[in-house]
């Protein structure tokens, strides 16, 4: 039965080429946009760190102003980074059960003389060891550092997948030596592809920038007195001379992210920052309401703002769009269902029950749905193209994975049907009889 | 005077004509919101940038390694661009205008926290800085070359004597008031306003305080150096590629890390405004589209069952003309139902938008617009049709199915 339905839903839509190409079309460039931009919007409102969402969590400190919050459009979030000083007080705790502070620093690369590279300037990261494992950052070559390594005493790199193709033509460097600024480093590990999306441990210069070419122990920054290459922002009026004084001073610039197992923890944890900050009141710093936040990797993001209000915007233009264009199905499928009122009210009078009727259409109708969904994929992929094309170096966000494919086919097929339904129902209502007298 | 057949011909197939003015006002609302927002991202893009954006370079270079000086690589730097034919001007910069990165200071006319609150890009540059930016200077002085400070530890906060704030800087610290002559505080220092210079834009192009700009006579520590190259008139991209080769082995202790124009920085920095209309561009195209290819399909349809009516008004001696003008008027009475629907539906959905996405005000203006377009394509889309219907000749009246 279901091969015959088939056959008459096929000879149905040749009947009238140009109508079942418009409801096809219809549907396939309704369900295209709408994938496009579900596409953009899933991968910039992701989690990157879904799966370790429980117990990772950032930490922020309100240092800031007493006469003003750090974001005028936001007076209720502290600053996203903390001072060099309380982070390393923070990070003297034995409460989490990882633990990471860092900052974003730049490094001229000399690649080895015989490679023939010149030198180039890259983002660096200094950072504490902890970042690779809690992070879950996968490696290609080696490893990461040890303890003993964070305070700088060891001149060690990690190089990111990209640095390494560049420098060592992609080749295993663990064990070569890179110079950075001036500088010796021993490569002790490669980075595998890695590109989270947002950057959620760094949202402060881009929440889509890629992840930094190297990195380098946390203590390398003070060893050869780097600047930070990230945000700094400053508020009190204190002289700065030197580095000394800027690692002294008010100013934010260190990120900081704690691993904290199980809801006891994370609560002494909170309580540990609190009687931190209460300490430090005392003594005339953080003059403003005890703000002190641990945030879960998916409200980060959230409070953040990391998805723009422009791509919902998108969504919601794109959804009115393919409302339009199955309203304009509906008209049609109505228009030529009713149409062929006179072979339906032939067949009904030769016997054939109203739920066949219902079930040929219905197959008509899912024809057309399966067909859009085809069509409107082909032109996601389109779509896509053209997004990647208008936003360099994202070629990552934008790909259609299998999720997106069934959810395109899901659309299609489930819009078609809901807009077949109103069209095949009333064609089921078909008196016969009417329709068996000549006109 | 023939309303009324057309109404009652309409009521007795309510469906079809509410679906069509649905889809009529559905497009409607998205496509005079989408225009709303398209114009002010176009406004954005195109705001002035007050500086010769056109003919300008940016070069960045960095410095590394213990043989690197700054300030003689500065030096060395500036007398080759200087002397290369083409260049009009070239000063070192400490931040790119519509970039995405900069400073911003807080300044006021009072050392006072209360006071000390308008939030000002800030752009270190030398004496040349004016006229390599392509800057006007409207009142007061440039800077002179003993003026040019040059404090070698980079994380030094110290400040100059001496500023050139843009009209808005100034209007927004000292208002009305003439500000050349008076002093600029920060929370620990003070500056004295030298120079007044037209409009120029910041840093950050989504920032509202974009417009205020103050520059100082400083170069700034290493290892960064940046520098602002003005190009003769359709010198840009030769010298582009002759500042690159000519910069690459000047010094083996830095890297040039870039040498971009201006139109390149400001494209990349705009590309969020830039994909939103390309998108809202395509989107407008394909709904106009599927909504007059839904007319025309409606219309086509409505005649084909038609036939045998028409041939019959025909053989009584209706005209061509009369045929048509029956679809047209059926079809115009179609679209203003539904762009009376959409002109209320455009405006819940800008109010929608405007209060949670904090999207301007929907002009009545786009939708007034957008009800004439909808009107013209409405009538260009039935009237294919309508040809069609007058082509039925008279005789098919005689014939039965």
């Amino acid at each position: 039965m279901f091969a015959y339905y088939f056959r008459l839903a096929l000879k149905s839509l040749r009947r009238n080429p140009m109508l079942s190409g418009l409801m096809i079309g219809a549907i396939a460039v309704g369900v295209g946009v709408c994938i496009t931009t579900l596409t953009v919007y899933r991968l910039m409102s992701g989690n990157p760190m879904a799966a370790r969402n429980d117990v990772l969590y950032s930490v922020t400190l309100d240092s800031w102003d007493s006469n003003k919050p750090f974001a005028d459009d936001h007076p209720e979030l502290p600053p996203p980074e903390l001072t060099y000083r309380d982070a390393q007080a923070l990070y003297a705790s034995d409460i989490p059960d990882r633990k990471v502070m860092m900052r974003k620093a730049a490094f001229v690369v000399e690649a080895p003389p015989k490679s023939g590279v010149a030198p180039f300037l890259v983002t660096g990261r200094t950072t504490t060891k902890d970042f690779f494992g809690m992070f879950d950052v996968p490696f290609k070559y080696g490893g990461g550092w040890d303890q003993a390594a964070d305070n700088g005493s060891q001149t060690v790199v990690v190089l990111s997948k990209k640095t390494n193709d560049k420098a060592f033509g992609g080749a295993d460097s663990v064990g070569q030596t890179v110079r950075l600024d001036g500088h010796d480093f021993k490569v002790i590990g490669v980075l595998d592809d890695w590109a989270p999306t947002p950057k959620f441990y760094d949202l402060n210069n881009g929440n889509f920038d890629e992840i930094e070419e190297l990195f380098v122990p946390y203590g390398i920054g003070e060893q050869y007195e780097m600047q930070s290459a990230g945000n700094t922002n400053c508020w009190r009026d204190q002289q700065i001379d030197n580095f000394q004084d800027f690692l002294n001073s008010d100013c934010v610039w260190i990120q900081f992210w704690v691993e904290l197992r199980g809801s006891e923890k994370a609560a002494a944890f909170q309580q540990f920052i609190d009687n931190y900050v209460r300490e430090q009141k005392a003594l005339g710093r953080f003059e403003r309401p005890l703000n002190n936040h641990l945030r879960h990797p998916d409200e980060w993001l959230r409070v953040n703002e990391a998805v723009q209000d422009d791509n919902r915007v998108l969504v919601g233009l794109s959804f009115m769009f393919l409302a339009v264009c199955l309203l304009n199905m509906i008209g049609l499928l109505l228009a030529k269902f009713l149409g062929a009122a006179p072979l339906v009210g032939l067949r009904r009078a030769l016997g054939a029950s109203k739920a066949a009727i219902f079930r040929q259409h219905l197959m008509e109708v899912g024809v057309i749905g399966f067909a859009g969904g085809l069509l409107g994929i082909a032109l996601a992929a389109l779509g896509l193209w053209g997004v990647r094309n208008l936003y360099q170096n994202y070629d990552e966000l934008t790909r259609l994975d299998f999720t997106m494919l069934l959810t395109a086919i899901g659309i299609a097929v489930l819009s078609g049907l809901l807009a077949g339904f109103y069209p095949t129902w009333r064609v089921c209502r078909v008196q016969p009889a009417a329709y068996l007298k000549t006109q | 005077m023939e309303l009324r057949p057309i109404l009652s011909a309409m009521l007795r197939n309510k469906t079809g004509a509410i679906l069509v003015g649905l889809q009529i006002a559905l497009t409607l609302a998205v496509v005079a919101n989408s225009v709303a927002i398209i114009t002010t991202r176009v406004e954005k893009i195109g705001r002035p940038p007050g500086i010769d954006s056109d003919n300008l370079i940016f070069v960045q270079s960095y410095g590394f390694g213990p043989n690197y000086v700054q300030r003689s690589t500065i030096d060395d730097d500036l007398r080759l661009l200087r002397s290369l034919p083409g260049v009009i001007s070239a000063a070192p910069i400490s931040q790119i205008p519509l970039s995405q990165g900069g400073s911003a200071t807080n300044l006021g006319p009072e050392q006072t926290r209360e006071k000390v609150t308008i939030n000002t890009n800030h752009f270190s540059v030398d004496e040349h800085g004016v006229e390599a930016l392509g800057v006007k200077l409207v009142e007061g002085r440039n800077f002179t070359q003993s003026e040019i400070q040059y404090t070698p530890d980079p994380n030094s906060s110290d400040f100059v004597p001496f500023v050139i704030l843009n009209r808005d800087a100034a209007k927004a610290i000292f208002g009305t008031e003439h500000a050349v002559g008076k002093t600029v505080y920060d929370l620990s220092h003070s500056a004295v306003v030298i120079g007044i210079m037209e409009n120029m834009l910041g840093s950050w192009v989504g920032w509202d305080k974009l417009t205020q700009v103050m520059l100082t006579p400083r170069i700034e520590a290493g290892p960064l150096a940046r520098y602002v190259v003005r190009a003769e008139p359709g010198q840009r991209d030769a010298l582009i590629a002759e500042i690159e080769q000519k910069l690459a082995n000047s010094n083996p202790n830095r890297a040039i890390t870039y040498v971009k124009s201006h139109t390149e920085i400001k494209k990349r920095s705009y590309r969020a405004d830039s994909r939103m209309v390309a998108f809202l561009s395509v989107l407008i195209v394909l709904m106009v589209s599927v909504t007059a290819l839904g007319i025309v399909g409606l219309a086509s349809f409505h005649v084909n069952v038609r036939r045998k009516q028409i041939g019959t008004r025909r053989a009584v001696g209706a005209r061509r003309i009369d045929i048509i003008r029956y679809f047209m008027l059926e079809n115009w009475l179609l679209t203003t139902g539904g762009v009376v629907a959409g002109s209320i539906l455009a405006f819940a959905f800008g109010q929608w938008l405007s209060s949670a996405y904090s999207l301007p005000r929907l002009p009545p203006l786009y939708v007034g617009g957008g009800v004439l377009v909808l009107w013209v394509l409405g009538q260009l889309a039935a009237f294919l049709p309508a040809r069609r219907a007058a082509a039925i000749p008279p005789a098919i009246a005689t014939r039965t199915v």
